[in-house]
């Protein structure tokens, strides 16, 4: 009996399983970029687990890229929260409306506390579908703990990072490098479950 | 026609004048209609102490129903028609209650009968009786002694001379010339005894503030025992609240000082808390960020406001899972992370009507994620704003006309003039451009309308 025995074949279709030859398809959170779904793992954002974005320079279109998931989610029937944790800034709401955010679903936690301990509680919380989090710095043995937390809350966890990071083991799911680009954003796949690596090249609609 | 006056209206609690000599046992006819379908507990504590109150084990039954009668010196009664079903039968509900008085000094018998006073009649003589039918009462009642009823001495003693010993003898007397002899009082008494007249008794009202202060035997000032010393304050707050089916929004930990003026820490939650063991864990996480000036010598917990506690409605799935609800996590989260950071660490966000960017959002309350009645709209057109607005523009210098912001400025939209505001003193004058800086980033800068046509950064669009 083999792969071709049609019991197996569907017992491995289970979303637990991950085969590193086939990439086993789950159903991911379509990020709103036709090219960006082909490109990443589950054909959009896993739906529980830690992801990070790195970025040479805040504001290089990382937020952007994350919009037409959020609004996606904040606009389901049964949708959780979405919480900022230690964001730069206080997001701009009429931007997120713009986006289609819905932001009675909206969260934001301050900065000035413990920013890791905020992400990490808010994500193992069970009451958000989606946590972005910015960390100054994190060590891999705190990453392993948000991604522990982000699959315990059924969350999908944003990390955003300096990309100098990138060299640093970490157990997020998806690394993704951002670069900004004239009217877009170059977008680097660093580690993710998908037999496809190197660079796409993202237009921004209405640039 | 001249008024008349009306007999009595309820003559069933009169001796009936037709048959004054009628023997008391035939009264049947007058167990009022509700009382029919009471079944009231007697709970009798022998050997307890007066000075220790029937208050606490009062609050305590009322886990059980909330009609719960103080019979003192040493005696409580409880209306349990209505709850034996949640508990399981008579039978268990008697061993449950019976536990509850382990906590408390005496030696405990319980007995249940249709009528408050034949239920506590005997538990006080000792006699652990379970009537359920108003039929059997009197029988079960006859054998009783006298001295359960705790007439006065003179009365027992006048009874005992005719050879009265017993309730059923008691019962057997004529009622005119029982009432003559001992008093209309007594047989009020054997009335209500019987269910003849329907016996009103004030129920029990548990105080509605929990104030408790717990003087530490040494001074403390290291934070895992003064949790350990906390403890016990919680569990007693948790099963106060659990009584009267009320949770706490807020509450007050103070730490009492030597010297010093007491600590206060103050929990503010977002939704009421009956779990002593949550509350708890929150006051952890506050007591983490709390500096104490000088060693604890003493602590007190105070809810002062009780609010009706939302029962618990979970749902079959899981939160996040299709259908399932996590309003509870939500709650849960915010009273968790406000607890370490402060009150204003979660706020939500709201659109305002301005078209002032400044002044178009505020911060709200966080929001509530009960499931959605109605499906979203689909989003407005709303014209293009950056992602994060800066608090307060930032001045730009300035080279051959155009803005510098880590190098020279590309203006890559037409003006948006936003003009307005005249009317409150903080009037603006501006066109806004969408920018991209020599690094790729993406801003959002403005020109003043009015000299000296300053450049600022007001947004990044992220």
């Amino acid at each position: 009996m083999g792969v071709g025995n049609p019991k197996i074949a569907r017992l491995l279709e289970h979303p637990a399983i991950w085969r590193g030859r086939s990439a086993a398809r789950r159903a991911g959170l379509r990020t709103g970029f036709a090219a960006l779904d082909a490109h990443l793992p589950d054909e959009g954002w896993p739906r529980t687990g830690l992801i990070e974005i790195l970025v040479v320079r805040f504001g290089s279109g990382e937020l952007t890229l994350l919009m037409p998931a959020l609004a996606a989610l904040t606009r389901a029937a049964a949708a959780r929260w979405c919480v900022w944790v230690a964001p730069p800034l206080v997001p701009f709401a009429p931007a997120l409306a713009a986006c289609g955010v819905m932001l009675d679903r909206v969260a934001v936690v301050a900065r000035g506390g413990p920013a890791l301990w905020a992400f990490e509680q808010t994500l193992g919380s069970g009451a958000c579908d989606a946590v972005l989090g910015w960390v100054r710095s994190a060590k891999a043995r705190e990453i392993r703990r948000l991604q522990l937390a982000a699959e315990r809350g059924r969350t999908l966890g944003v990390l955003f990072r300096p990309r100098r990071a990138a060299r640093e083991a970490s157990a997020a799911v998806l690394r993704l490098g951002v670069e900004p680009l004239a009217g877009g954003a170059r977008i680097t796949l660093i580690k993710g479950r998908s037999p496809r690596r190197g660079v796409l090249d993202l237009r921004w609609a209405g640039d | 026609m001249r008024p008349q006056l009306l007999p009595a209206a309820s003559t069933a609690d009169l001796p009936s004048p037709a048959a004054p000599q009628a023997p008391l046992r035939s009264v049947r006819q007058g167990v009022h209609a509700a009382a029919a379908h009471e079944l009231w507990a007697g709970l009798h504590l022998s050997g307890f102490d007066p000075v220790q109150g029937l208050g606490p084990l009062a609050t305590r039954a009322q886990r059980f129903t909330p009609r719960v009668s103080l019979a003192p010196p040493d005696g409580l009664l409880l209306e349990v028609s209505g709850s034996l079903h949640l508990f399981g039968g008579v039978a268990s509900l008697g061993r449950e209650l019976l536990e509850e008085c382990r906590h408390f000094q005496g030696h405990p018998v319980l007995a249940f009968a249709p009528t408050p006073l034949a239920a506590l009649t005997a538990a006080r003589a000792g006699r652990a009786l379970l009537i359920t039918d108003p039929a059997q009462l009197i029988g079960a009642l006859a054998p009783l002694p006298i001295s359960a009823l705790r007439w006065p001495e003179e009365t027992r003693a006048r009874l005992a001379r005719a050879g009265v010993r017993t309730l059923g003898a008691v019962l057997r007397l004529p009622r005119a010339a029982f009432a003559r002899r001992f008093g209309v009082a007594q047989l009020a008494v054997l009335d209500g005894l019987t269910g003849r007249t329907r016996e009103v008794r004030a129920a029990h009202r548990a105080p509605v503030r929990f104030r408790r202060r717990e003087e530490l035997d040494c001074e403390l000032s290291d934070h895992q025992r003064l949790l350990a010393a906390l403890t016990p304050l919680f569990g007693a707050l948790g099963s106060f609240l659990t009584a009267r089916q009320c949770g706490v929004a807020e509450l007050e930990c103070r730490f009492v000082h030597r010297h010093a003026p007491p600590t206060s820490c103050v929990l503010t939650l977002a939704a009421p808390c009956a779990d002593g063991r949550q509350l708890c864990a929150l006051l952890a996480e506050r007591l983490n960020v709390v500096q104490l000036p000088e060693p604890v010598r003493a602590l007190e917990l105070r809810a002062e406001q009780l609010l009706p506690q939302r029962s618990p409605n979970r749902g079959l799935w899981q939160a996040g899972e299709q259908g399932g609800e996590a309003c509870e996590e939500s709650d849960g989260l915010i009273d968790h992370l406000r607890a370490r950071l402060g009150p204003e660490a979660v706020q939500g966000l709201t659109l305002r009507a301005e078209h002032r960017p400044e002044c178009a959002w505020r911060l709200t309350e966080p929001p509530s994620i009960a499931p959605r009645r109605a499906v979203p709209e689909a989003p407005e057109e709303l014209p293009a704003r950056p992602l994060w607005l800066l608090p307060q523009p930032q001045p730009l210098a300035v080279q051959a006309g155009l803005p510098r912001h880590r190098g020279l400025l590309r203006l890559i939209s037409e003006p948006e003039r936003i003009e307005t505001g005249w009317w409150d003193g903080g009037e603006i004058a501006r066109d806004y451009y969408r920018a991209v800086g020599r690094d790729g980033v993406r801003l959002w800068v403005f020109r003043e309308r009015e000299a000296p046509h300053r450049w600022f950064l007001h947004g990044i669009f992220g």
